[in-house]
């Protein structure tokens, strides 16, 4: 909720300048991510106190090359600086301006000042400046500009007391205007200010432009296109001269660093040989570097389960504690390690400026299926886990991508999988040689294989659907290489981790004791907390009635009840489909070879041959690699979307799609 | 000439553009009368990465393809 009495600061910059330092460096731990309205574009605030009696409210938006909206972003930009309402007005603005490019730079700013806003101009990369022998006449500058202008450095903190308090200060710039709006269409201008209510002329301007370029029909205002081509002209002639007079710059000392690395980075040869070794380690680390935590965390909470069961009298809440809530959590903080590894490594990839790279490197590959080169990370980072990999959309800009890789990304084959892919391959594919191929080993590369395929037709196909009505034109800005900020890093996987737990966490813990009730209690029997078996045979539970209830609707795929009712329970999470058919087919260990052997003996009533046929089998496989069964998955999309509707949407979709692929492979199999 | 035409590392002047190209080109600073350079490409020269005012930008050649230029000194 925002605070009424808080002041509330915007930052505003090209992207690169170093934004995300300040912002880091301006409100330290205290920060909260969400989306902005409508949009499913990451905005964060962070509330801290500058001075007595004086609470600011920093918002860290969108990194802009010009306010006027050509994509999501920028329209983000616009609407928060155009807001006049109290309780949602910007008070002040600090605008950023990376040193060593300095021109693109103030283009934005001296928009930003012609809004009207009580605005400082940070100048960021002052080391970089010094090495690089650059030198800017801050005064000079701070003149002709009509307000302050700090040299700030995010790495040491110098600057950063002076930057508050010349915000604290700020008044809009004596300046103005910088650019004088409207040109032949002054009197178009002078009625949108009039319907609008504004005072200045260049929100107005702003304002107009965009309503005229949303429309398709012909206004009486000025070309879009053109208005806004001619305004860059304008100012950057303006900012050519301001540069001209108060900066100095040695050009032997410039850009050596950065074109010296791009030689290997993105050479067509080494290039990828980077990329994909990067992908690599990121691959190894998320599935064995976060091994020994997630054991770490499963035995803490087996030993807290088993604390519970010893000190609570056996009976219903015992069973709720061990069985309903433990698991819950457990359910939840298993993800941490993976999401914080994952953090880690997409932030360093950010940081050093190599994330630029990899979209350059992959635009090709990745273009026919409308997703850029940043779509890698999450469709990589998926065969670990799909929580992680659908909160590392987080970091695309583009929202139509973002909602792409999102809705395909639980195609890919995870960890989760693997469990019910081994008991399943076992039993029904024959453990035979193929071309000197293990057949088994064959099977599980083609799902994988399958997953990747799915999620990019999926993506493909979709975007096709999706009606294009306003394409952003692929242009991306290479930022120098520069060393990782640590302070940056561990804030992002802090704040990843701490909004995962506390909001996705939420509706994991409350699905899973739902889940566990349904599973406890039953229609006909009240269940039985006096031991420590299941309170109700699973057969006799809810969960049980309504595996039953959907097995005529199953038998299609050739699923019996008691695999309809092991597809129920597993919305939990995939690898529950084991324990349960091992439940249900009475084997008390879950050790895969014993459930294997049993569910291998099973016998079809009707035809008296084995029941686990390789039809059953395939189609069950597949019925698994396209279902989105995971409650997570869920309620992370839930909360990524901020929308129910899309996670309900995706559930049945892709479910609707597992059983069609099923059938087929049934009915082709048979 | 157009921009997909320049060779790696050649520098040349980017022209009056036609008013069908993205505004975002000129307000990232890619402007009529700028010096432009070919940094480096892609396989198959798609996409491809210029300098001008001082930043690397990245398109793809289908819109450089659309970008004319001029030798600078041919004028």
């Amino acid at each position: 909720m925002p605070d009424k009495k808080a002041l509330r600061i915007a930052l505003v910059g090209r992207p690169n300048t170093g934004k995300s330092s300040l912002f880091n460096r301006l409100t330290g731990m205290n920060q909260k991510v969400g989306n902005y309205p409508g949009v499913t574009m990451e905005r964060t605030t962070g509330l801290s106190k500058w001075a007595p009696g004086v609470l600011a409210e920093v918002v860290d938006l969108p990194g802009v090359y010009s306010l006027h909206a050509s994509s999501s972003d920028e329209e983000v930009v616009m609407n928060a600086l155009l807001q006049e309402s109290p309780e949602e007005r910007i008070d002040r603005v600090i605008g950023l301006a990376d040193g060593t490019n300095l021109k693109t730079c103030l283009f934005v700013f001296s928009q930003v000042l012609d809004l009207g806003l009580p605005a400082v101009l940070a100048v960021t990369m002052r080391d970089e400046m010094e090495r690089r022998g650059m030198e800017l006449k801050v005064d000079e500058l701070a003149q002709t500009l009509g307000c302050a202008v700090v040299l700030v450095n995010t790495r040491s903190g110098e600057g950063l007391e002076e930057l508050r308090e010349a915000v604290l200060q700020a008044k809009p710039s004596s300046k103005l205007p910088f650019f004088q709006p409207g040109g032949l269409h002054l009197r178009w201008l002078a009625q949108v200010q009039e319907d609008q209510g504004l005072e200045l002329p260049y929100r107005a301007w702003l304002l107009g432009l965009k309503t005229a370029g949303d429309s398709a029909q012909e206004t009486s205002g000025p070309a879009p296109k053109r208005a806004r081509t001619d305004e860059a002209i304008q100012r950057y002639r303006q900012v050519n001269q301001w540069l001209r007079a108060y900066f100095i710059a040695d050009p032997v000392k410039d850009r050596r660093w950065t074109a010296r690395l791009d030689r290997i980075v993105v050479h067509p040869l080494w290039g990828s040989v980077v990329l994909f070794g990067l992908l690599f380690i990121l691959f190894q680390a998320l599935f064995y570097g976060s091994e020994a935590p997630m054991n770490f965390i499963d035995d803490q909470l087996a030993l807290l389960s088993s604390w519970v069961t010893e000190q609570v009298p056996l009976g219903f809440l015992a069973h709720l504690i061990s069985k309903g809530l433990i698991p819950g959590i457990a359910g939840v903080l298993m993800f941490i390690p993976q999401i914080a590894l994952l953090f880690a490594f997409i932030s360093l990839l950010e940081e050093s400026g190599y994330m630029a790279r990899v979209v350059f490197i992959m635009d090709r590959f990745m273009r026919p299926f409308g997703l850029s080169g940043k779509s890698v990370v999450p469709m990589v980072s998926g065969t670990a886990c799909a929580i992680p990999a659908i909160m590392s959309t987080r970091n695309m800009e583009n929202s139509r991508e973002r909602f792409l890789a999102i809705a395909v990304t639980p195609l890919i084959t995870c960890s989760a999988r693997l469990p019910v892919y081994a008991l399943l391959i076992g039993l029904v594919i024959p453990n035979q040689s193929f071309f000197g191929m293990n057949v088994r080993g064959v099977v599980l590369l083609a799902l994988y294989a399958l997953g990747f395929i799915a999620a990019l037709a999926g993506s493909a196909l979709l975007n096709r659907m999706m009606p294009a009505k306003k394409t952003p034109a692929f242009l991306l800005e290479m930022p120098p290489y520069r060393v990782p900020q640590w302070r940056n890093v561990i804030t992002a996987v802090w704040n990843r981790t701490k909004s995962f737990v506390s909001e996705a966490g939420k509706i994991i813990l409350a699905i899973s004791v739902v889940l566990w009730f349904l599973a406890s209690f039953g229609p006909d029997r009240s269940p039985d907390f006096s031991q420590e078996r299941s309170p109700l045979p699973i057969e006799e539970s809810y969960i049980g009635y309504a595996g039953k209830a959907i097995e005529p609707v199953m038998a299609p795929l050739g699923f019996d009840w008691k695999i309809s009712v092991a597809v129920v329970s597993s919305f939990v999470a995939r690898e529950v489909f084991v324990g349960t058919m091992a439940t249900l087919y009475s084997v008390d260990d879950e050790d895969s070879t014993t459930i294997r052997a049993q569910m291998a003996r099973e016998v079809n009533p009707k035809t008296g041959a084995p029941f686990f046929t390789l039809a059953v089998g395939v189609s069950l496989l597949l019925f698994y690699a396209f279902a989105m069964q995971c409650m997570s998955t869920f309620a992370v999309v839930a909360r990524e979307t901020q929308s129910y509707r899309f996670a309900i949407v995706q559930f049945i979709a892709l479910g609707l799609l597992a059983y069609g692929v099923a059938w087929m492979a049934y009915v082709l199999l048979r | 000439m157009f921009l997909s035409d320049l060779p790696l590392g050649q520098k040349a002047i980017v022209l009056q553009t036609p008013d069908s190209l993205p505004v975002k080109l000129f307000e990232m600073g890619c402007m009529p009368g700028e010096e432009i350079e070919l940094v480096f490409a892609a396989p198959f020269q798609d996409p491809m990465c210029f300098q001008v005012q001082g930043t690397l930008i990245s398109m793809r050649r289908e819109l450089a393809q659309l970008i004319p230029i001029t030798d600078p000194n041919a004028r």
